[in-house]
């Protein structure tokens, strides 16, 4: 059998990071061992499916993952209608009803799982090896044969009320839907919520034709992983998926970048903390600085020993759990630094935040730093590609995004290869302050003074 | 971005469940035993004790090159010593304020730094830190960890000789330790904790056991910050690695494990109260994870249109099907298909399969009966889970909480200025 191998031994030559004050040094370790993996077999389905199997692990568990592209991109006005579509498809099939299918998922070892996003809805389900042939035919008969049941729909929407009567009540939502529409305006990336007359107003009807005008094998990829038969599982693929028509082509709207930064303000009178999205549109993961980007803001925000995490929260205490990210869709990325901080310092976490970014624009890190964050960085890919599900999102998402297939294999020897200097003018060229949009949600009567004193936000603070 | 997507998240219930604390051995049964043996997965394990006392199990795992280690420590906060309330999660939070070699968060910075991940917790019955690392970095981390069991550095004035406190307490490391055989690994084990000091005896253990519960208790709170009112109950379960509590597991995942189970189907399905029923035995952990005594705990957050007695009926309703009729094979087959399935997942994962391994290191001394649970549970019948429901499923063993929203908060307004 062919192996993919993802980390090798160039690892050995990192040192250990420096303890400050140490009277004996940390032993360094071993040998770094290969990370080698099966070959994923790849085939597609003549009416445009494609399939990848993936040899994992020793459990006798299997996964298989659906991902196809349907999502809010699609939806139009209709907001959370993909979601809803999404759900109702496991509320009966041609041969199956809702309880049945939950039955015969259980008695496989797991039970159906439906998700929608942004671009894709998925469809997962686990389970014992022994099974897994089957769990294919459930899945193909799930997502081909739904027979969308009026009864079960109004049951849906007032679980989809009570949703949005908590997110409503939690400020990290709040923020995050504010935030989002600075970045992407009326694009359905925005994330809006829907009005309670709007969810309570979808018809059976909406979700079919949501269901038919998104649905079909050319927008599906199916992933298997784990400990399966092979040529079982192929066969099933194929029987159960070939007849599925072709359906409509995916739907591609890359959003523009917003005009210019914005700045929303969310009142929650008396609260206690102030809840910060603070970033911009950056480059997305098929543009080859991708990964320097993701090393750059893994070093300044990332993970716990990086620079702001240090600052606002081991060094200032304003936080408990600062946490900067990148997020991305097709051909479209952003970058994000999210806090929860004392409502008194809200300004102050602000003017670290972006001290911080201007510093590391300035000067390239230390060696010491460069090391760390690339021994974290390898040690989080062979971690989190040590499961499953792990591994094949992580395939996935390469297919997603049209990578090259050296992004898996060569992953550790690009980040190994990134400089201090690379560091630096990545943060210059696409981590700029003055174009970074900010979302606060806390109490504006103690937030508004504070975010006058800066510099970056003068005369963008709205009324 | 993602849109907030309307669902809600359950705990996954039952996706690990088990048990044994006298490894009893299943009882010999009988005619109508659960179905079609299946694929089984047994995991290796290697068991030392130092001369000091410090128990070690390895585990080997060739799925990726990637390795827990995890330190137990005996001292959960039910079994603290009464006048240290508090203590056990105050040293939780102590042991990475530094100790000889590590300064304050360098023990994170390490870990870190190596490529792992690190967290630790408090529990009923342990306090646990662990690190997955890069399998070749075993050997820097289990120095930091007798690091920190030999010398954390406590300075504050009114914490007396809290160094004895944790001393005094049964360690138990684990390692589910790939690629290096596991003879150098107890090595290198030996090499970093063998001289740690064992101080005498530990000390006197509280009383934590309970009496029968014979009448139901109810409890009332408002939670003025909640949107919706919530309703939980909790039943006292079988003593861990008793028949009774294999079934117990069967029943809970009968109850609320999946949308095919029969709270769901009744509470969310039929009657549409909420959008998904919580429900665990050991809410901070699993069935087999703890010792001394547990509650299975179901929990739903429901429009406030319906009251709590009306839910709490139907849950009866759904509960006394099971203690007067004997459940059918093909629903106790499933319930042991959904068993090893998620069990597997734990055995697989090297967090989980550390996690149960010193759990019975320290509660059994036998960290191999892990590999035990799955005969448990395959020798559950349908008349000891119908025993079994009519015993613990009783009303008078359970306790009510009923959570009524408060008013509201005032809506958030918004202002912006919009980049777009």
């Amino acid at each position: 059998m062919k192996n993919l191998i993802l980390t090798s031994g160039f690892l050995a030559a990192l040192v250990l990071p420096t303890l400050a004050g140490a009277n004996e040094m940390p032993p360094p370790g071993g040998e770094p061992k290969d990370f080698s993996l099966a070959e994923p077999v790849r085939f597609e389905l003549d009416n445009g499916l494609s399939a990848t199997l993936l040899e994992f692990g020793t459990a006798p568990k299997a996964t298989i993952y659906v991902s196809l592209a349907a999502g809010a991109v699609n939806e139009g006005e209709a907001t959370w209608l993909s979601s809803l579509t999404g759900d109702m498809l496991k509320e009966g099939t041609e041969n199956y009803t809702a309880l049945e299918l939950a039955e015969t998922a259980g008695a496989m070892g797991g039970g159906l799982s439906v998700g929608s996003g942004d671009e894709s809805t998925t469809v997962y389900i686990d389970v014992l090896s022994e099974h897994a042939a089957d769990a294919v035919k459930l899945v193909a008969e799930v997502l081909q044969r739904p027979t969308f049941p009026a009864s079960e729909l109004d049951r849906i929407k007032r679980d989809y009320l009570r949703s949005l009567a908590v997110n409503k009540q939690q400020p990290q939502a709040l923020a995050s839907q504010a935030y989002s529409k600075l970045l992407y305006g009326d694009h359905p990336f925005a994330g809006e919520w829907p009005t309670e007359a709007q969810l309570a107003a979808y018809t059976i009807e909406d979700v079919r034709d949501f269901y038919e005008g998104n649905f079909g094998a050319q927008r599906a990829r199916i992933y298997v992983a784990g400990v399966f038969d092979q040529a079982r599982v192929k066969a099933a693929i194929t029987e159960a998926f070939g007849g599925w028509a072709r359906g409509p082509q995916r739907v591609i709207d890359i959003p523009a970048d917003p005009a210019a930064p914005g700045v929303a303000l969310v009142d929650r009178p008396g609260a206690p903390q102030a809840t910060i999205r603070l970033g911009l549109k950056t480059i997305d993961p098929s543009d080859p600085a991708w990964t320097k980007l993701v090393f750059t803001n893994t070093l300044l925000g990332g993970f716990f020993s990086s620079r702001v995490t240090e600052n606002i929260r081991e060094d200032k205490g304003y936080t408990y759990s600062p946490r900067s990210s990148l997020a991305s869709h097709y051909r479209d990325g952003y970058w994000t630094q999210s806090a929860d901080v004392s409502i008194e310092h809200t300004g102050d976490s602000l003017r670290e935040i972006y001290g911080e970014i201007y510093r590391l624009r300035n000067e390239a890190p230390g060696a010491d730093e460069i090391e760390r964050v690339r021994n974290f960085m390898t040690g989080s890919f062979i971690r989190s590609n040590a499961s499953r599900l792990g591994i094949l999102g992580l395939i996935a998402f390469i297919d997603y995004h049209g990578l090259p297939r050296e992004y898996l294999t060569e992953y550790a020897s690009r980040v190994g290869a990134i400089t201090a200097e690379d560091v630096r003018m990545t943060t210059e060229k696409y981590l700029v302050p003055e174009d970074m949009s900010l979302a606060v949600v806390g109490d504006l009567s103690q937030v508004r003074p504070q975010l006058e004193t800066l510099p970056q936000l003068e005369g963008r603070l709205p009324d | 971005m993602k849109h907030f997507k309307p669902c809600l998240a359950l705990a996954a219930a039952g996706l690990v469940a088990g048990c044994a604390q006298t490894p009893a051995p299943p009882p010999e049964t009988e005619a109508a035993a659960p179905s079609a043996p299946g694929a089984t997965f047994t995991v290796p394990v290697v068991y030392e004790t130092l001369d000091n006392g410090l128990k070690v199990v390895l585990s080997p795992d060739d799925t990726a090159p990637v390795a827990t280690v995890a330190v137990y420590y005996h001292i959960g906060f039910r079994n603290e010593p009464k006048d240290r309330t508090g203590f056990a999660h105050l040293f939780e939070h102590m042991m990475f304020q530094g100790s000889e070699n590590l300064g304050k968060m360098e023990f994170i910075k390490l870990v870190q730094g190596l490529g792992g991940s690190l967290n630790g917790s408090t529990r009923f019955d342990f306090t646990n830190y662990f690190q997955t690392v890069p399998a070749h970095r075993v050997e820097t981390v289990l120095w930091a960890e007798a690091d920190r069991m030999r010398s954390l550095q406590v300075t504050q004035d009114n914490l007396t000789n809290p160094q004895g406190v944790v001393k005094n307490e049964v360690k138990v490391n684990v390692l589910n330790q790939p690629y290096v055989d596991t003879g150098a690994t107890l090595a290198m084990v030996n090499k970093y904790f063998g001289n740690i000091a064992s101080p005498a005896a530990r000390p006197a253990q509280p009383d934590i056991s309970e009496p029968r519960q014979e009448v139901e208790k109810r409890f009332t709170r408002v939670d003025p910050l909640a949107p919706r009112p919530g309703l939980a109950w909790a039943y006292h379960v079988p003593p861990r690695g008793t028949p009774e509590h294999y079934a117990m597991v069967l029943l809970a995942s009968i109850l609320a494990d999946g949308e095919d189970s029969l709270l769901h189907q009744k509470l969310v399905k039929e009657k549409g109260y909420a959008g998904g029923v919580g429900a665990a035995i050991n809410m901070l952990g699993n069935p087999f994870n703890y010792e001394g005594p547990m509650l299975w705990v179901g929990y739903l957050i429901h429009d406030p249109s319906h009251s709590a007695d009306t839910i709490m009926a139907d849950v009866d309703a759904v509960i006394d099907g099971l203690r007067s009729t004997p459940v059918d094979a093909e629903t106790l087959d499933r319930a042991l298909v959904k068993f090893r399935s998620g069990f597997y997942d734990t055995l697989a994962s090297g967090f989980g399969r550390a996690d149960l391994l010193a759990s019975y290191a320290l509660f059994d001394d036998n960290p191999a009966g892990i590999n035990n649970i799955e005969a448990g549970i395959r020798a559950v019948t349908p008349e000891l889970i119908l025993q079994t429901a009519r015993e613990y499923l009783r009303p008078g063993n359970r306790t009510v909480l009923v959570l009524e929203a408060g008013a509201g908060q005032p809506a958030a307004t918004m202002s912006q200025q919009p980049g777009q």
